[in-house]
């Protein structure tokens, strides 16, 4: 077997943080909250990893001369950003000035552009997959963009807005995203035992 | 002054953002994108590090020295490996393995007590009438919205069995029963996503209406 070390690893901590959830055994659960804890301080530490990782990538873009004004800039962000958060509290007007003038402008923007991008995409959808499947999503989104709105004059349209735009987002809607939620949960409950058995190992061999 | 500069900053952060509808991925978005990522990202490691890796493992073991806490400030450490090249990083291995099996556990435990058995149970309401007749449903409603319901749970399920047989000379095949309810669930997971569609364009139309009413009331304050 390749990297037994980090399989065991893998196996016996899932193993009993699942056993865990499942068994009422006081030792266990509180087991159970400690490696939890632990596992948040690697995420907390995987995640300072991958802000190095993204900072070497536009060091080397960088000094490459490769579209060296947005590594640049990404960069003075990065860093900038990271001083920042380090030595002002969470609640410091420094902070709040950061989400209030520079990430909180641009993705409300994005999402703006979202706007645009979705309409694209659903034009797209029909001249590309013409069918009974985007004829049904399209007509079930436009019924319920159309039941959302309230008509100059008339104001909320009658049957639209009180009665079918809820049956279709409690009854076909619901049940269809039931059944999508259901064989999300069996695909990550077959996922998650196949790693929890070492048959897949994503942590490098 | 502080604030008309950062106002003023905002708003041609804003502009360049919204200037992708004329000259889609140019030099100012791409810059604005990379401000974007960079903050966000930095913001994010230094919150790890100031809210969770000093409060809960460095503070306490160097202050209030505890040895238990030597074990996860050695996972902390291969994992930082990572970030170098070379042999070093598979040092870290372990350390991913850690976060990949409790990620996994809590994944499972999480996917059977959270949805598939919340999931389930609400299925199984629809075909509860004393449960329906409360919230006003009569008894041909009840049939019908149960049976929709649990039609619309079925086929879907069905949609996303890929258990095909391989055939002679032709492409694998669901059995025939299999790819009809499928057919079924496909048409529910249309209406599914138009739903979800028509919310998050509901959404994002709001968000595109309160950005150029701030853009035009900043404007307004200028004049």
């Amino acid at each position: 077997m390749k990297a037994p070390v980090s399989t065991a690893v893998a196996i016996g901590v899932g193993g009993v943080i699942l056993l865990g959830y499942f068994l009422p055994v006081p030792y266990l659960t509180n087991l159970r909250l400690l490696l939890l804890q632990w596992a948040v301080f690697l995420a907390a530490a995987a995640l300072f990893v991958a802000a190095l990782n993204l900072s070497q990538h536009h060091w080397v873009r960088l000094t490459n001369r490769h579209e060296a004004g947005t590594s640049g800039l990404l960069l003075i962000a990065l860093w900038g950003s990271f001083v920042l958060g380090l030595v002002y509290p969470l609640h410091s007007a420094a902070v709040r000035g950061l989400f209030r003038f520079l990430i909180l402008p641009i993705g409300v923007a994005l999402l703006g552009v979202l706007t645009v991008s979705l309409i694209y995409a659903a034009l797209q959808m029909m001249r590309r997959r013409p069918g009974l499947f985007s004829v049904l999503f399209l007509t079930t989104a436009m019924l319920i963009l159309l039941g959302a709105t309230a008509l100059p004059g008339i104001g909320p349209i009658p049957f639209l807005s009180d009665t079918l735009r809820p049956w279709l987002a409690q009854v076909p809607a619901a049940a269809g995203a039931r059944g999508i939620l259901l064989g999300v949960a069996l695909g990550t409950v077959a996922t998650g035992l196949r790693i929890l058995l070492g048959s897949d190992r994503p942590y490098g061999e | 002054m502080t604030t008309l500069i950062g106002t003023l900053v905002g708003f041609a952060l804003t502009l360049f953002v919204l200037s992708y509808f004329f000259f889609r991925d140019w030099v100012l978005f791409r810059w604005v994108m990379a401000l974007f990522i960079g903050a966000s990202a930095g913001y994010a490691a230094a919150i790890a590090l100031r809210e969770v890796l000093w409060p809960m493992l460095l503070r306490p073991l160097l202050v209030l020295r505890q040895p238990l806490l030597l074990l996860p400030l050695l996972l902390v450490l291969l994992m930082l490996t990572k970030a170098f090249r070379g042999k070093v990083s598979r040092w870290g291995n372990v350390a991913v393995a850690y976060l990949v099996g409790a990620g996994a556990a809590v994944a499972v435990g999480g996917a059977v007590l959270g949805t598939l058995f919340p999931q389930s149970a609400a299925t199984m309401d629809a075909f509860n009438f004393r449960l329906m007749r409360g919230r006003g449903m009569s008894w041909g409603e009840f049939v019908i919205t149960g049976s929709l319901i649990l039609l619309g749970v079925v086929t879907t399920l069905a949609y996303f069995h890929f258990g095909a047989r391989p055939q002679p000379r032709r492409s694998p095949r669901r059995r025939g029963w299999i790819e009809a309810l499928a057919r079924i669930g496909e048409g529910f997971i249309a209406v599914t996503f138009g739903a979800l569609f028509a919310g998050i364009f509901l959404a994002a139309a709001a968000a595109l209406a309160e950005t150029a009413q701030s853009l035009w009331l900043f404007i307004l304050t200028l004049r």
